[in-house]
């Protein structure tokens, strides 16, 4: 596979960058609703993409199932992506490299028995059906993913990679009346099948949250001063700053450019953000991106101080900076976009408990939900929080949804804690693709007067 | 592909082989310049066979596999299957219908495309000089076909058309982005009408406005009532209501909602991307079917597999996201019914209250009970019947089942969003804002 794609990426003659991407994934998904195997599922899929810049013109890009024809195909690109309207961009070269990636797993779930993997998540079904007092219905969803990933650019390139990625995640509901709590938690991990054993005991808080919810009210809306936990401070760090940090919302905005010049003050001096494809054991990490440039840790913030931002070989052409392996996709039907990769807030001097001392009446927020962005405005929401009074931790609340404003937000966090820890579970999505792995990591937090949306019982 | 459903029937096996055929072609316009070509070419297929006993298999793939393999690799996952209760069903050999295949999409050239995305551009920018546009054309051609065990065969197609723009106006400290698309089967888009859409954003988004926390009346928009139908939409699903995660298990056959709400499934309607003439089991659609009729719960989506749990009759709901998908309980094209005055009129007449356009966090709260609290994205303050400005840093929140009770008038005008749903401006009153 290697020397075809050696001799292919010697095709271009009229400077085009070229890239070609091939790739085959093994997928399973079992999930189990109420003790029922209510799904189960295997397949295998191949395909790949050839992806041309013509230096005359814009992006070429194909993307077609299986690995046959490529040559043909790379030889219509070219030739194709002569006949384009002009785009006036262009690509940031780096040097040629060869490696393969390998990622060693304890329990390959390739090659594991389909009964041996029900057999243990048939385990967490009955945890979660002798609850008491009984659920309403349960979940137990197991998912693996194994892609072998081969790039190829003009460059000269030759990159092989495995990506194995395994998620547990279990869902309960209570139910009272009219009134339908859901809670679900979960884990995801490069790895093997180890990953989803020995999960007892969040199957178990997962079914007692579920019913705590139940008897929680729900917040009343208002400005609070919030302390996050490290899940939510991680989602908020993602949506807050870290989308805006994609230079492609910046590359031919030239008045967002000014607004987001390196070195302005956008946070308080306790703050610094940083992205991190290189850290080996997280989902978002990989030696090289998508596009085969190495990946590297990057800081958005430093003290308070915009420190930097994240790149494609497009972007960072087109705003003359470096290439910061940050060119993502989910699979070989897209092209890579700039996306995070492990996005974190470093960890600060303080305590934990020192963050609730001076918080007269407030919310402290914890998990996540989700999180939306549109640059300036964001929202994130928590799995659920706790009442704040006078620097104790009180009653249960939920349904905590939390909005932010670019300009305002990141200036009200005035204490992060020291407990940083990372969260691997959920994805991103950003134009159709959805999905992909972006870890985030933060310590506690506290925001003063941050708004969150009422609800009250009428 | 006979081949494979003849060894699933010699092998005393009831199955389906879902076969699912794209291509499409996009081009893409950053800050109002040329970005780039797309093409997909896409195939893929799925087997499922129930056994015997009953018990349940699916294997995936878009690779050519024999057929006795496949069948093999379908019943090693059916070990651990649960039960259908179902049978999959014989197609309707009577039954016609006609692909929804416009040859202006299926055959259109880049430089139609081009042409057409730089004339949107132009005519923002002759406008709104100061604003960036961003855009995507999409055109695309789908081809599902089915065969069962019973050697009979259903295909079905649709092209599908898509503009979606993103304007963008930076200025200090704030940031504004409108979004507007317009999606369909045919190339029949109308284009001035996006227009006139995003300029009254526009025009709209010229002045901010502020509003007070509390409770007012709220008009959402045709986009807008996505933050009404997303948690609806959920809860009316075959499989939450058979996993107790919906609340409307037991509330078919009664008045749940306001009399002046209905919502219709209209899979007939030509050119929709929702219409099919059968799901993807094979299941008939129908041309109209009540989901709720003036506030009453008349139906929910079910798929054989939660129709056969929960003793209801399948209606066509069991919908494929993609080849590697087994069926889900979905929709085809939906409709809410309109009301009979004008959006115009509704603002008039409205004292004091917001416009919800468009929302962050939608699905975002814990959908199973209605509940939403959104950011507000797009949305505009309205005091003494006119529009004031831009509202920023406001959040809207309520419960659905309790808004769908309190809706106080829909408009005339309705849009199709996605292509998929017709919806009028609904106006509901009072939700809770947060500011």
């Amino acid at each position: 596979m290697r020397e075809r794609l050696r001799e292919l990426i010697r095709l271009p003659s009229q400077g085009e960058y070229l890239e070609i991407r091939l790739e085959k994934r093994f997928f399973t998904l079992i999930r189990i609703q109420n003790g029922l195997v209510e799904k189960i599922r295997q397949g295998v899929e191949e395909g790949g993409y050839v992806r041309v810049l013509n230096p005359r013109t814009g992006w070429w890009f194909t993307t077609f199932s299986g690995w046959e024809n490529l040559k043909e195909r790379v030889e219509e690109s070219l030739h194709s992506s002569s006949l384009l309207p002009r785009s006036n961009t262009g690509v940031m070269h780096g040097e040629p490299v060869e490696d393969v990636i390998v990622v060693p797993v304890a329990d390959d779930f390739r090659f594991k028995l389909l009964k041996d993997k029900v057999d243990v998540l048939l385990g967490y079904a009955q945890i979660l059906k002798d609850t008491s007092p009984p659920l309403a219905s349960f979940t137990v969803e197991y998912r693996d993913d194994w892609r072998e990933i081969h790039i190829a650019n003009s460059d000269g390139s030759i990159l092989s990679m495995e990506k194995p990625d395994v998620s547990l995640k279990f869902v309960a509901v209570a139910k009272k009346g009219d009134t339908i709590e859901v809670y679900q938690n979960g884990l995801a991990e490069k790895g093997g099948f180890e990953v989803a054993k020995g999960r007892e005991n969040l199957a178990q808080e997962v079914a007692r949250k579920a019913l705590a919810l139940l008897e929680a009210p729900s917040c009343e809306g208002g400005v609070y001063d919030v302390v996050l936990d490290p899940v939510l401070a991680g989602v908020f760090i993602h949506e807050a700053f870290g989308h805006l940090s994609e230079a492609d919302f910046l590359s031919r905005n030239e008045k967002l450019q000014k607004m987001m010049v390196l070195g302005k003050e956008v946070a308080t001096p306790v703050l610094n953000v940083f992205d991190d494809g290189s850290i080996p054991e997280l989902r978002g990490s990989c030696a090289y991106d998508d596009e085969g440039t190495k990946t590297q840790r990057t800081y958005l913030i430093k003290e308070g101080l915009l420190a930097g931002r994240l790149h494609s070989r497009e972007t960072a052409y087109l705003m003359k900076e470096k290439p910061t392996g940050n060119a993502r996709t989910i699979s070989y039907r897209f092209p890579p976009l700039v996306r995070m990769s492990n996005t974190g807030i470093e960890g600060g001097l303080v305590s934990k408990e020192e963050l609730f001392q001076d918080v007269e009446r407030g919310l402290y927020a914890v998990e996540y939900i989700g999180g939306n962005t549109a640059l300036e405005l964001f929202t994130f929401s928590a799995a659920y929080g706790y009442r704040i009074e006078k620097g104790k931790v009180g009653e249960m609340v939920k349904d905590v949804v939390l909005s932010g404003n670019l300009f305002r937000t990141l200036k009200k966090i005035d204490a992060v804690a020291s407990d940083f820890r990372w969260t691997q579970v959920g994805g991103c999505g950003k134009g159709s693709q959805d999905g992909l792995p972006t870890p985030t990591g933060s310590p506690h937090v506290r925001l003063r007067e941050i708004l969150v949306g009422g609800h009250k019982h009428v | 592909m006979f081949e494979v459903m003849g060894i699933v029937k010699k092998s005393g096996l009831q199955g389906d082989l879902f076969l699912w055929k794209a291509q499409e072609k996009s081009v893409e316009y950053e800050a109002g310049t040329f970005k780039g070509y797309k093409t997909e070419e896409a195939t893929g297929y799925g087997l499922r066979v129930i056994r015997g006993d009953g018990r349940m298999g699916f294997y995936a793939s878009n690779s050519p596999l024999k057929g006795k393999e496949l069948v093999e690799k379908a019943l090693e996952m059916s070990e651990f299957g649960e039960k259908a209760l179902f049978e999959i069903p014989s197609y309707p050999s009577v039954l016609e219908w006609k692909n929804f295949v416009d040859p202006k999409v299926e055959h259109i050239e880049v430089r139609e495309m081009v042409e057409l995305g730089e004339y949107i551009v132009t005519r923002i920018r002759e406008e709104y000089p100061e604003v960036l546009v961003n855009l995507e054309i999409v055109a695309g051609l789908e081809e599902r076909s089915l065969y069962n065990h019973h050697e009979e065969k259903l295909d079905f197609a649709r092209t599908s058309f898509q503009i979606a723009v993103s304007v963008n106006r930076t200025a200090e400290d704030d940031i504004l982005e409108i979004y507007a698309e317009r999606s369909w089967g045919s190339r029949d888009v109308d284009v001035e009408d996006l227009l006139q859409e995003l300029k009254r954003k526009i025009e709209f988004s010229k002045h901010a406005s502020s509003i007070r926390s509390g409770r007012y009346p709220v008009i959402f928009t045709p986009q807008g009532v996505l933050v009404l139908l997303y948690p609806l939409l959920y809860g009316l699903n075959g499989k939450n209501i058979l996993f107790g995660r919906s609340p409307l298990k037991d509330k078919f056959g009664k008045v749940v909602f306001s009399s002046l709400f209905s919502l219709i499934e209209v899979s007939h309607e030509p050119w929709t991307l929702g219409s099919c003439p059968f799901d993807d089991e094979g299941v008939v659609t129908q041309k109209e079917q009540f989901i709720v009729e003036n506030g009453k719960l008349e139906n929910g989506f079910f798929d054989l597999w939660s129709a056969a749990r929960l003793g209801r009759v399948p209606g066509g709901h069991g919908f494929r996201a993609s080849y590697h998908e087994l069926p889900e309980p979905g929709f085809g094209a939906l409709r809410v019914k309109n009301g009979l005055r004008d959006r115009e009129t509704l603002v008039e007449e409205l004292e004091e209250g917001l416009i919800v356009d468009s929302v962050l966090g939608l699905g975002q709260s814990n959908v199973a009970s209605g509940a939403f609290s959104c950011g507000i994205q797009l949305g505009f303050y309205v005091k003494g019947g006119e529009i004031q400005g831009r509202v920023k840093d406001v959040m809207v929140s309520g419960n659905v089942y309790h808004a769908l009770q309190n809706i106080k008038e829909l408009s005339r005008d309705d849009r199709w969003i996605y292509g998929k749903m017709l919806l009028p401006y609904i106006l509901v009153e009072p939700l809770e804002i947060e500011t």
